[in-house]
């Protein structure tokens, strides 16, 4: 009877914090420096059909949006600004009343006009964080927020690199990243397995993996002198793309080495545990079994969430006339290279980390 | 021969060295996923409806990836019942998030891509980012519920006496090592697919507020807590499952 009170008061006070979360975040205009508009009133104007050359029929819908100014120096006061958006929505929105928006207000002469900067998205996305955070309490306790901790401490510490790679400014910036792999790869393991020998073996497993499956890659690229690689369709590169395309692998391929060395090894180690005299070529053999049952679930999450990034853009390539072959060069086949070699990271840390292991758990008797 | 096809030769040639013959069942399942994402993507972009493409999509690629190299045991069925049940449920959490959130499209930071095209193309892109949000999360739920599934099923095997409460215990403690390294592999995915992008951002001087709100920043951010939502559900529903099979087939041996 106890308990249930007690998981009454904690249900409550999770539902609680939501509540607050949320009205939290709805009211944070002052936070921000950015003036951020309240919609109180919008006027849809005419709609229109427009057909582009390729025979795409969309629609175009003007509005007239008035608003007040939450924060800053003009808080408080009334501003009327134009908007248009399209049926498909492609970059531009359909606003509503009662929506939040950034702007910026320009003075003109003496009079100030206001354009929208962009959506505030921030309770949505703070929500979804605090779903998750709630969920992965029910489900495991207080364990489970452990788990986080790694994957935010590791945030921090991209965000960091990402800062000295901009500061310093190298032209062989593929170091820092190659470095910072080694380091993302320990801090990880620490966290999750504890300092022992067993995070040891996994990290020796995983240095192996990821450095061979760079190896091979590399002299593949120059094997192939770079065929079909279009490392200029990389999004959003202001580096050199090749080396800014290695460095993504290199971490791309460090999450999934990870992945399988951890499961390969830890099964080991347990297996030692609970059977003392195992052989050699048993725990190889098994640390192989663990391998091939998560080598394929394993790529296919990665072919998956490369392959999600693609959808849109492919989709904007297929409906302007592109053939099967451009768009699936300019828009996948980067994508689709990195799967590839993450998979053979994963093909390669099988092996090693069974042979690492074992090797290993022989030392002992 | 261009190096994406050297590249996956290699990777062939190595599934087949390290795995044999389910390492090759492996690589093929991979290529139909391919080719399925394919046809997903010529699908919509010829005007049939998204979410209804990539739900088909979906139940296919779970379909593959649960059964082909795992030999279809009384587990993998559960796997799948469990996928299933927890793909229907992230629809019904995804559709009103997205449609609030606004990240479908293209960004501001895209622009320089995109210029040279005229995005009025009359497709929704609201149903393509959803349809892509919900394939993104369904391979980290394919690969988690196998896990749970087997695991489980090697502890009864093991132990045949094993009360319901320790198998929803020993489910837990599965299901959390096989979390923590998830969100790694999502993470890092995520990031390694958008380096550039991070970089970006910094070069522009973001600040931390612009990341909260950016529609690339949140639509990359949402995919990887959508997966990891999906992730503990799955590791949940799987468990429960597991459980309450083993519960019924007690039953039916005591009467």
């Amino acid at each position: 009877m106890r308990l249930k009170k007690k998981n009454f008061i904690l249900g409550l006070l999770i539902i609680l914090s939501g509540g607050l979360l949320y009205l939290f975040t709805i009211n944070d205009a002052f936070l921000y420096k950015q003036p951020i508009m309240r919609i109180t009133h919008v006027e849809n104007g005419k709609t229109v059909g427009i057909v582009d050359e390729f025979k795409n029929h969309d629609q175009q819908t003007s509005q007239r949006i008035t608003g007040n100014i939450l924060n800053g120096e003009h808080k408080n006061e009334k501003f009327k600004v134009h908007n248009t958006y399209t049926k498909s929505r492609g970059m531009d929105q359909k606003f509503h009343v009662g929506q939040l928006v950034f702007v910026n207000i320009y003075q003109k002469k003496d009079k100030q006009t206001v354009s929208i900067s962009h959506y505030k998205r921030d309770t949505y996305l703070l929500m979804l964080c605090w779903l998750t955070l709630v969920l992965l309490f029910v489900v495991m306790r207080s364990n489970g927020l452990r788990s986080i901790v790694s994957v935010i401490l590791n945030f921090i510490l991209f965000l960091i690199i990402v800062q000295l790679d901009v500061m310093w400014n190298i032209t062989s910036f593929f170091g820092i990243y190659a470095i910072s792999a080694i380091v993302f790869t320990a801090l990880t393991l620490v966290l999750v397995i504890g300092w022992n020998k067993q995070c040891l073996v996994t990290f020796a497993a995983i240095f192996f993996g990821t450095a061979t499956a760079l190896l091979i890659t590399v002299i593949a690229m120059w094997l192939t002198d770079d065929k079909g690689m279009h490392y200029e369709a990389l999004d959003f590169a202001t580096q050199a793309p090749k080396q800014l395309f290695l460095s993504a692998s290199v971490i791309g391929l460090l999450g999934t080495v990870m992945d399988a060395a951890t499961d390969i090894v830890s099964t080991l180690f347990e297996l030692k545990r609970s059977q003392a005299t195992v052989s050699f070529k048993q725990l190889f053999e098994s640390g192989r079994q663990v391998g091939k049952k998560i080598m394929g679930p394993l790529i296919n999450v990665l072919l998956l969430i490369f392959f999600a990034e693609t959808f849109t853009l492919a989709i904007l390539y297929f409906r302007t006339g592109n053939s099967f072959g451009y768009t699936f060069e300019w828009t996948m086949s980067l994508g689709l290279v990195q799967t590839l070699i993450s998979g053979i990271g994963i093909t390669l840390v099988i092996p090693s980390a069974s042979l690492l292991a074992a090797t290993a758990l022989r030392g002992d008797d | 021969m261009t190096t994406m096809i050297l590249l996956t030769c290699i990777l062939a040639l190595f599934m087949f060295i390290t795995s044999g013959r389910s390492g090759l069942y492996s690589f093929i399942s991979l290529v139909i996923n391919f080719i399925l994402l394919f046809i997903t993507i010529v699908l919509i972009a010829g005007g049939v409806p998204a979410i209804a493409v990539s739900f088909f999509t979906g139940i296919c690629i779970l379909a593959i990836t649960i059964y082909m190299g795992n030999s279809g045991e009384n587990e993998t069925d559960i796997a799948f019942l469990a996928t299933i049940l927890v793909m229907s449920v992230m629809i019904v959490l995804i559709i009103p998030v997205e449609h609030l959130a606004q990240v479908q499209g293209f960004s501001n930071e895209d622009s320089e891509e995109i210029e040279a095209f005229n995005l009025a193309i009359g497709v929704n892109f609201e149903a393509i980012i959803i349809s892509t949000t919900v394939l993104s999360t369904l391979g980290a739920i394919a690969e988690a519920a196998i896990a749970v599934a087997s695991g489980l099923q090697e502890i009864i095997e093991q132990k045949p006496d094993i009360t319901l409460q320790e198998l929803r215990k020993s489910g837990q403690n599965i299901g959390y090592q096989i979390m923590g390294m998830t969100f790694n592999t999502l993470f890092f995915g995520m990031f390694g697919g958008n380096l550039a992008l991070f970089i970006l951002l910094y070069k522009l001087q973001a600040t931390f507020g612009y990341y909260l709100n950016s529609k690339v920043f949140v639509s990359e951010t949402m995919l990887v807590l959508y997966a990891s939502i999906a992730v503990i559900l799955i590791i949940w529903t799987t468990s429960e499952l597991m459980v309450y099979r083993l519960a019924k087939q007690r039953k039916k041996n005591s009467k």
